[in-house]
């Protein structure tokens, strides 16, 4: 931007901008919708803490008054629940693993390589994106039931590894990546796969980073395929043991308290990764 | 990748190293180091690619294939023709169950993409806030309603505030136990959770719109309404179309919700495709009629596809 439009540029740009009473206008109505969309977070919030009695509106919203974590106590104690937090953390983190690295592998051949049967493999990923999962369930449980591989660990992981999106996307990112920086190990000697560990990968980190919350997303809160899989309750995630909770007669407060708990982790985790969570979506689309 | 189109991203031309006949030694050198280099390339992308056949491209093929068989618990496969097909269309169960899932489908898709919109238009420049706005409204895109489902349980339940707020209305009581409000439950719960992702891309393509065509506008007097239709929309339309097509095939697929919240009742009256299915294959074992109704899920996701290509084949 050259020095003498800048100045006509900010001015006009501020009259597309509401002032005075237009920029209050705008807080209070933002506002309002934030109050909304953001009440069910709040409410379950104040009313696992507040264990034991008859909700009562509008004053067991309050955030005071009876105060009590025995719903947290119950929940933590009595149910399953840090068992399925930790089949949750294995199945997320061990998929945000395996994902990230053969997607990066399969998407830098695709991007840079020139192979037999490229074209095939390519179109094969790529006609599978208008086929709904759905479509695909009864046929898995069925070959995962042959496997062996019901109600255990690598049977619910296995599955969620084939990931299209992922290959697209680390495709579409190392393309962008000039093919010098590969040209130059090469002549230096460095084989293929070191090329790939210690040049690609470094260079894919932000593709990573954005790639990687995602796939813990998915797998965090996926559930059809977990709740098929896990036959008995010690290889159940999250999800299918807090929807397990709410059929039978559980207080409000304790299943309040166990999807409190079910949900910091991944609020933890898009507090801190914010700005690649946004960015995944606004400029790659990812699915959220 | 890019958000504006659906259209398959094309595979790069070759590298000029590999074609040529020049059979000098240097060449022939080149062309046996590149074929090494295309083998370990084949290794790369195997894992990935074995992956994707065992557990995407070849379920999806057995999954169409046996909608023709008759197949359950007992492990005998008989062929069927087209009878599971017949027996959907006599059955009044998926009568039920699409016509819940294309209601859903026809009131949330639009109703989640308006407000998508507005609440884009209201935060899409950089204001002292808008980035707290934007968190707030994106949370519930990362919610899992399965693990946020108990809350919306008792929102509307007999005593939750919804129903306390809509009882002036004459809509009081259990909106979960109204076989005639349940679906508009759901639907406010599916946009709920929907509508920050199209905000969010929104934004996106709104800040590709070049801001002097909009001074222009304002300087020529056009007001906000105008603003909108008429510099941004036209801008706005392949965007619209993506998120219309990507929302209305999950729309197509809601089952978390239904699962959590009402269990498919009462009554039915709130029985998906997806419930359907998953009862099918896995509470009465009918692999092949559940089969059958996945096949009708996908040829629903294909129509949406091809109407999407239709419009947008007409605009060019």
């Amino acid at each position: 931007m050259s020095a003498t439009t800048a100045p006509r540029r900010q001015r006009s740009y501020r009259a597309l901008e509401p002032t005075g009473w237009g920029i209050v206008g705008r807080w209070i109505w933002l506002s309002i919708a934030a109050v909304f969309s953001f009440f069910p977070f709040y409410a379950m919030v104040v009313l696992s803490l507040k264990p034991g009695m008859a909700v009562e509106l509008p004053g067991s919203l309050l955030p005071w008054g009876n105060i009590s974590f025995s719903s947290y106590e119950q929940v933590l104690g009595g149910q399953n629940l840090l068992v399925w937090l930790g089949n949750t953390l294995i199945y997320s983190l061990v998929s945000v693993v395996i994902v990230l690295f053969l997607s990066a592998m399969a998407g830098y051949a695709f991007a840079k390589k020139r192979f037999r049967g490229k074209e095939v493999m390519f179109w094969s990923f790529l006609s599978m994106v208008m086929v709904p999962f759905h479509v695909t369930l009864i046929p898995t449980f069925i070959f995962m039931a042959w496997l062996g591989g019901v109600d255990t660990y690598w049977g619910l992981i296995l599955p969620s590894l084939a990931n299209a999106q992922a290959v697209f996307l680390m495709r579409q990112f190392i393309q962008g990546l000039p093919d010098e920086l590969f040209e130059a190990a090469r002549i230096d000697g460095a084989g293929e796969f070191r090329i790939f560990l210690r040049i690609v990968l470094p260079l894919c980190k932000p593709v990573l980073a954005t790639l990687g919350i995602f796939v813990f997303l998915w797998h965090w809160n996926d559930f059809l395929w977990p709740l098929i899989v896990g036959k008995s309750s010690d290889m159940w995630t999250l999800t299918v043991g807090i929807s397990s909770l709410q059929q039978q007669s559980v207080p409000l407060s304790v299943m309040l308290a166990g999807s409190v708990v079910a949900l910091l982790p991944i609020f933890l985790a898009y507090l801190v990764a914010q700005r690649y969570v946004q960015e995944g979506v606004a400029s790659a689309g990812i699915k959220g | 990748m890019s958000t504006k189109t659906t259209e398959p991203p094309r595979i790069d031309a070759p590298p000029a190293s590999v074609s040529g006949p020049a059979p000098s030694p240097g060449a022939r050198l080149t062309r046996l180091l590149s074929r090494r280099e295309a083998r370990i390339a084949f290794l790369f992308v195997l894992p990935a690619f074995l992956l994707f056949i065992a557990f995407r491209f070849g379920p999806s093929i057995v999954g169409v294939g046996l909608s023709f068989f008759h197949y359950d618990i007992s492990g005998e496969l008989d062929w069927k023709g087209i009878a599971n097909f017949q027996r959907m269309v006599a059955d009044p169960l998926f009568w039920r169950a699409l016509s819940v899932t294309l209601l859903f489908a026809v009131f949330s898709v639009p109703i989640a993409l308006a407000l998508s919109t507005v609440m884009a238009l209201g935060v899409r420049r950089a204001f002292r806030g808008s980035r707290f706005f934007r968190s707030i409204f994106f949370l519930p895109v990362i919610t899992s309603l399965v693990l946020a489902g108990a809350v919306f349980k008792w929102i509307f339940s007999a005593d939750g505030p919804w129903s306390q707020l809509m009882a002036p209305l004459g809509l009081g009581g259990s909106w979960l136990g109204s076989p005639v409000l349940v679906i508009p439950a759901l639907i406010i719960v599916g946009v709920w959770s929907r509508f920050g992702y199209g905000m969010m891309i929104l934004i996106a393509a709104m800040q590709d719109v070049p801001r002097e065509l909009e001074e222009a506008a304002l300087m020529d007097g056009a007001n906000a309404w105008q603003r909108f239709r008429f510099i941004l929309m036209p801008h706005l339309k392949p965007t619209f179309f993506f998120l219309a097509v990507i929302e209305t095939t999950a729309a197509f697929q809601v089952f978390d919700v239904i699962y959590v919240m009402t269990g498919g009742g009462p009554a039915n009256a709130s029985y998906s495709l997806v419930y359907m299915l998953y009862d099918q294959g896995f509470k009465y074992f009918n692999y092949g009629y559940a089969a059958a109704i996945g096949v009708a899920l996908f040829v629903m996701t294909l129509a949406v596809a091809l109407i999407q290509r239709l419009v947008i084949g007409k605009q060019k």
